[in-house]
Order: C-alpha cells, then sequence, then structure tokens
C-alpha cells in the first residue's frame, strides 16, 4: 500500500474528525463534492454535519471559524487555492492572530492553503504566501515537504491553540508518495536534516525541498557533500537547526519558492548572519522565484520558479567562492 | 582588615603581558610599599612588580611562569584601615555623565574618511581576492592568535586565490604533524613589529664611505665610541637640521619626531632590543658614549629601564659586525628610517695628488625609508650629508 501527500491530508482530516468532536471542516465544496483537490473525499460521508459547504466568501469562512473557534470548536477552513486566501486576510491577521493578546481567549483555527506552483496554473493559482503570514505575530505557518509530515503537521496544527496557516503544496500532491503513515513525528518548530552534508548548507522547504535533494545528488556525483535542511515550520523558525548545520559547513544557500523580497529566505540568512556572522566562510546566499507574477506558460513557469538544476548552479557558485 | 590587590603594572608602552619569573615575598610576609614582590618578564626586559602599600601578603593568585595581562588581580595585601584609605579605596568612582559629555564632544567632529561604494553603498575594500579573508576565518585566526600573515603560506583554493575555512583547517592540521616549538616572547614581538612595518613601500639606498678619519678619531679616544655611534650621531646631527624627513605619514598629515630620539639594534637572545638615547641631537659624541655602552649592556641582560626603550624616530643597525657589507633592514613599524652601517674593508682609492692607488677602509651605509614619506632624492640627500659628517668625526 502506498499513500499520496494528497490522501495523508485527508487521513489526516479523518483522524482528527474521529478524535476530537470539537473539530470540523469549512470551505467551498468541501462536502459532497469532497473539495476542489478531493482533499475531502468522503468525509462529508463518514461524519455526517461536521463537513460544511461554505459560501465563495473567504472573509466570511475564517469569520465563522473564528467565531466557532471563540464558542469551543477547532474548525479547520480550507481555501481551494493559497491565492484566494488574501481575500480572508483580514480576518487571518487581525482578527484571528490578535484575539488571545486582545482577550485572552484562545484561537484554535487551521486554514488549509493549497500553495505553489504546478505547470500551466499560472498567477492565481500558483503563488507562495507563506512569508506574508509569518509576517505577523500569533500565527504559526507550516510547509510540510513530506507525505508524513503533511500527516502529522496537519494533526497538530489542529492540536495547536494558535491559528495555523497550513501550507499544503500542490505540486505533491500526487507525486509525493509514502509506504504508510508515520506513528511519530517531530514537534512544530524542529528543522529536519534531509541529508547530511559537509561541504554547503542548503535551507529550504516544502516542494523545493525536493529540488534540493536532487541538486544535493547531482553536486556529490562531483565530489561535493551538501547539507539540506528541510525547515518543516517557517514559523516557528528553527534558527537553532540552521545555525548548527552552518557551523559544520560554513555555506549557507536558502532556497524558497516564493518571492525574494522579504521572504523566508532573507530571515534565515539575517538570522545567520547577526546570531553567527563567524561561521560563514563565504557571503550568504539565496535563490527564489523571479520577482514577477507566475507565468502561465509551462516553459517560463519552469525558468521561474528555483530548479534542481538552478539549484545546483548557485550551489556550485557558491561552493566555488 | 581591607585587602588591596597586587595589580600587573603598566610596564611600559605596547606591554600588554608579562610572564611571572619568581616569587620575592611569601604570603604571611609583612612588607612595604614600594617593595619588590614579584618578578616578571615582558618581551623587552625583566622587571619587578611592586608592593602598592605596606602590609602583610594575604596570598598570590599568580602561578610561576604564567603571563598575566596588565591590570590582572597577582595577588592581595591585608592592610590596615589608615593604608586603605591612603591608597584610595574610599574614592568613589567618577561620574559616568563626564565621559558621557566627552564622547559625544568627540563623534560630533566632522569625518572626512573615504569610503570604497558599489552603486553608492560602502563596501569592504578587500571584498573580493586573494587577501579577503571571511568573517569564519577571521574569527577562526583570532581564536587561534593568528595573523594575516601567517597564512602567507598557504595557496588558497576559493575565488582569486582566497583561502577557504577548508584550506586554513587542513593547513592546521599538517602543522601538528611537524614538530612545533613555542617561540620566545621576544620572537613574536619582533614578529609583529616586522609584520607592521612590512604593510608599507619600504625601500633601500646605500652609499661608500671612507672610515679612515672615523678609526683615526676612535683610536684617539677614551673611552672609546663605537663605530654605530658615530653613524647615530651623524643621524641625529642630519635629522636636527632636517626632522621632515624622518616623520610618519598618517592620512593626509606629515607627523614631525618631537625630539630627536634615536634608537640603536642590540642583539639579544632570540631577538632584537632597541635602546634609544633621547634627544641626541643635544649632546655631543663624547657625551654619549658612556650611556651609550651603558645601554648596551643593559640591553644584553634584557634589563632595560622603560625609558630607554620606544618612541624612536629612526634607529641605526650596525650589521657590519656580522661581516656583513650590505643590508636592506625594516624599519621599526612607528619609523620612517632605519640607518644601516656595513662591515668596513680595505679598498684601493685614486689618490689623484700621489697619482696612486692607496689602501683605504670603506663600508657601506644603508638608509631604509618609508617611500611614502621621502623618495630616493631625498633619502641619497639624507645619506650624504650623514656621510660627510662621518668624515669629520671631530664635528660629532
Amino acid at each position: 500500500m502506498s499513500i499520496t501527500y494528497l490522501e495523508a491530508i485527508r487521513e489526516a482530516q479523518a483522524h482528527a474528525l474521529r478524535d476530537d468532536p470539537r473539530v470540523f471542516i469549512y470551505g467551498q465544496d468541501v462536502g459532497a463534492f469532497g473539495g476542489a483537490f478531493k482533499a475531502t473525499k468522503n468525509l462529508a460521508k463518514e461524519f455526517p454535519g461536521r463537513v460544511f459547504d461554505a459560501p465563495i466568501s473567504e472573509d466570511a469562512m475564517v469569520g465563522l471559524a473564528v467565531g466557532a473557534a471563540i464558542e469551543g470548536m477547532r474548525p479547520i477552513v480550507e481555501m481551494q487555492f493559497a491565492d484566494f486566501s488574501t481575500v480572508g486576510f483580514n480576518q487571518v491577521v487581525n482578527q484571528a492572530a490578535t484575539l488571545f493578546w486582545r482577550t485572552q481567549v484562545s484561537c484554535p483555527i487551521t486554514v488549509r492553503l493549497p500553495f505553489g506552483g504546478t505547470s500551466g496554473s499560472g498567477p492565481f493559482h500558483s503563488q507562495c504566501i507563506e512569508a506574508i503570514y509569518a509576517h505577523y505575530p500569533g500565527i504559526v505557518v507550516l510547509t510540510p515537504a513530506t507525505v508524513e509530515d503533511a500527516y502529522s503537521m496537519l494533526l497538530a496544527a489542529v492540536a495547536t491553540n494558535d491559528p495555523v496557516i497550513f501550507c499544503e503544496h500542490k505540486f505533491l500532491y500526487y507525486h509525493l508518495k509514502a509506504e504508510k503513515l508515520p506513528s511519530e513525528a517531530l514537534p512544530i518548530g524542529k528543522a529536519r536534516i534531509a541529508r547530511e552534508g559537509r561541504d554547503l548548507t542548503i535551507v529550504t522547504y516544502s516542494a523545493m525541498v525536493h529540488e534540493a535533494l536532487a541538486a544535493a545528488t547531482e553536486l556529490a556525483t562531483e565530489g561535493w557533500e551538501i547539507e539540506v535542511v528541510d525547515l518543516r515550520s517557517v514559523k516557528p523558525l528553527d534558527t537553532d537547526t540552521v545555525v548548527a548545520s552552518v557551523a559544520r559547513t560554513g555555506r549557507l544557500l536558502c532556497v524558497g519558492e516564493a518571492w525574494p523580497w522579504g521572504g523566508v529566505t532573507a530571515e534565515v540568512i539575517a538570522r545567520v548572519s547577526a546570531e553567527s556572522y563567524g561561521l560563514l566562510d563565504a557571503p550568504p546566499q539565496r535563490l527564489n522565484a523571479k520577482d514577477t507574477p507566475v507565468p502561465y506558460h509551462p516553459n517560463l513557469w519552469a525558468a521561474h520558479r528555483p530548479t534542481a538544476r538552478s539549484v545546483a548552479a548557485a550551489a556550485r557558485k557558491l561552493l566555488r567562492f | 582588615m581591607p585587602q588591596i590587590p597586587i595589580i600587573m603594572p603598566q610596564l611600559g608602552e605596547s606591554i600588554a603581558e608579562a610572564a611571572i619569573i619568581s616569587f620575592l615575598v611569601q604570603p604571611g610576609d609583612h612588607v612595604e610599599g614600594g617593595q619588590d614582590l614579584i618578578e616578571v618578564e615582558t618581551n623587552k626586559a625583566t622587571m619587578t612588580v611592586t608592593a602598592p602599600c605596606s602590609g602583610r601578603i594575604e596570598s598570590f593568585s599568580a602561578e610561576l611562569n604564567e603571563s598575566y595581562a596588565v591590570g590582572d588581580v597577582l595577588g592581595k595585601i591585608e592592610v590596615t584601615a589608615e593604608e586603605a584609605k591612603r591608597a584610595g579605596l574610599d574614592v568613589p568612582p567618577p561620574k559616568i555623565g563626564d565621559t558621557e559629555t566627552l564622547t559625544r564632544q568627540q563623534s560630533d567632529g566632522k569625518s572626512s574618511r573615504v569610503e570604497p561604494t558599489i552603486r553608492g553603498l560602502p563596501v569592504p575594500a578587500n571584498a573580493t581576492g586573494a587577501s579577503y579573508m571571511s568573517p569564519r576565518l577571521k574569527a577562526r585566526m583570532h581564536e587561534l592568535g593568528l595573523s594575516a600573515a601567517d597564512l602567507a603560506g598557504i595557496a588558497g583554493s576559493g575565488a582569486a586565490g582566497r583561502v577557504t575555512i577548508e584550506d586554513f583547517e587542513k593547513f592546521m592540521a599538517n602543522l601538528e604533524q611537524q614538530k612545533l616549538t613555542k617561540a620566545s616572547s621576544m620572537r613574536v614581538a619582533v614578529a609583529d613589529a616586522m609584520r607592521r612595518s612590512w604593510t608599507r613601500p619600504l625601500a633601500t639606498v646605500g652609499l661608500p664611505v671612507v672610515l679612515d678619519a672615523l678609526l683615526a678619531h676612535r683610536k684617539a679616544c677614551n673611552p672609546k665610541p663605537g663605530p654605530a655611534l658615530y653613524a647615530l650621531r651623524a643621524l641625529a646631527v642630519a635629522l636636527s637640521e632636517n626632522s621632515a624627513v624622518a616623520g610618519r605619514l598618517v592620512g593626509a598629515n606629515i607627523v614631525h619626531p618631537s625630539s630627536i630620539d634615536v634608537g640603536f639594534a642590540v642583539e639579544a637572545e632570540d631577538g632584537v632590543l632597541v635602546p634609544v638615547i633621547r634627544a641626541s641631537d643635544k649632546k655631543t659624541l663624547k657625551e654619549l658614549v658612556l650611556r651609550y655602552d651603558e645601554l648596551v649592556e643593559l640591553a644584553r641582560q634584557r634589563k632595560l629601564p622603560a625609558d630607554a626603550t620606544g618612541g624612536s624616530v629612526a634607529t641605526v643597525t650596525n650589521f657590519g659586525t656580522f661581516g656583513l657589507i650590505w643590508a636592506t633592514p625594516i624599519p621599526l613599524p612607528e619609523q620612517t628610517l632605519v640607518l644601516g652601517l656595513g662591515a668596513g674593508r680595505k679598498m684601493p682609492h685614486w689618490d689623484e695628488a700621489k697619482g696612486q692607488f692607496v689602501p683605504v677602509t670603506e663600508a657601506y651605509l644603508t638608509l631604509s625609508f618609508d617611500h611614502r614619506v621621502l623618495d630616493g632624492g631625498a633619502a641619497g640627500r639624507l645619506l650624504q650629508r650623514i656621510a660627510a659628517l662621518m668624515k669629520q668625526p671631530e664635528l660629532l
């Protein structure tokens, strides 16, 4: 038996609904239709009255979830695409994020954002917007890169008393498979060494972990040992694991599918530069998507986002410094 | 009873630490203020730490053969309350407000620094290339107490030949497999001075000088001045006529010497010491002989007094004593000039009056200088003047 990244997300939601009567799912077409990507397939049938279709208003969806959370529920909100969550942005960052600070009432909502690019999806169905949520205090932002993490981190998100933005990468939905679901997991806020090495550290997250691992495999044939750090959660950010890796390698390359300006890669480099300047044997570098809207055309899209090839090229440049 | 710390004193300019050689008193002993307590050795001389006041030695925290920085506590003296008051222990610390005003005034001063820029942004001047040292390399070298000169033997594998941290660690690991002996503090001090001096464009000019008049003059003297002292005195006289050539260039300013204090090199165990004769332009050769001989002896014993080291404007070195006829000595980092004297040799000189070659004793004078401050012409004129003075030793 094998299970995909998307199936793991469905299983985690089924698990959460089964375990905790306070959990319910709310989103456009999540009921009988089973969600835009079938992440809630059959859940309405299995858990009657706990999986609701929402109107086409992200603002209303998050607003309802915040109200339910105040009343003691633990809602999961599915956005059809992360890109559309900006319509509900006000409810997330102004209401949910500040609720506990204003009222001492927790806001345990999980907002699932199918995010990131797939070929031909274009500017409104491809964006990576984890950084704008991570900017706000009071929000946890998760970016699982593996089937196991998609499952265990979604369970952890539902169990968390703070609002969680759960960024699930659409490119990984069907591509990524695992043998079985995990029985244990690293805690939220702890990064993972996805590959050990001693020449250069690549810090990345979500789908880019797989590009980085492919680049590391390619560079290994040239004699380089690349360490790949999978952040898992971009907020909280596990600076300790990143710094420990840079201490081993002396070189840092951050890779993100999001735009460069003020992003997660910038934050990682700022932290390493400020907190462990003396560990750097080369200027820290980052590789991001091009600073333009995401293109439709598959060829343009492939050139827009970082790929194993461009990651390897950036790494080679840094290794030669 | 109050206790007063015994502190490693400031033992001289540019001395940061000293090693404990011996304890001259024991804990429990009664000592008088000013009494010698501990014998210490710096990279320049052997000195003593004295009691700050009268009292009973409570303890020594310093250990034999260990080095301690200036200001470190070496032990404690138990004293009476009156003695503590006399030592100023009941004086309140200075007000913080005063120093704050001072810093503000200083920072208001306009800076005319030139900063290299790329697209208008300030960048380090050596951001790339073989001389670039990464933050990590700098941190490691600092940790190990190394300087840039220590990297000279590493062929860098990084961009433009820069030394990467991997190159560095490999180099260090290889060193551990070789025989290592501890360099003396004197060796380290000389290395540090030479390394700092070598950051400047240094050049050397030379001129033969006939020494017969000088040697005859020396023979008639009692006590006899050393040949280097003639050169020192000639240099002092020449500099008193024009001291600008001994000035130091700092930014866009020539810093003129305030006094013609000239040092001379004395070989000591595993290094060189440079005793200084203050205001050497103000005394005659005859008046300097005893002081010169005394300083040579003190230097060899490594017991130079603090007022006879450092702060000189030029140095004289008699490399002729090693049988060398020519050398390019390096001036001390705080100096612009070093005058060298080679070994005297019998040479044939054409005598116009006799119409034949006659034997004379000739030696080379060399002058090494900071080419930023003076050029070959000025250096040549200075050397000519020195040579002329050495040919008329009775004027010295």
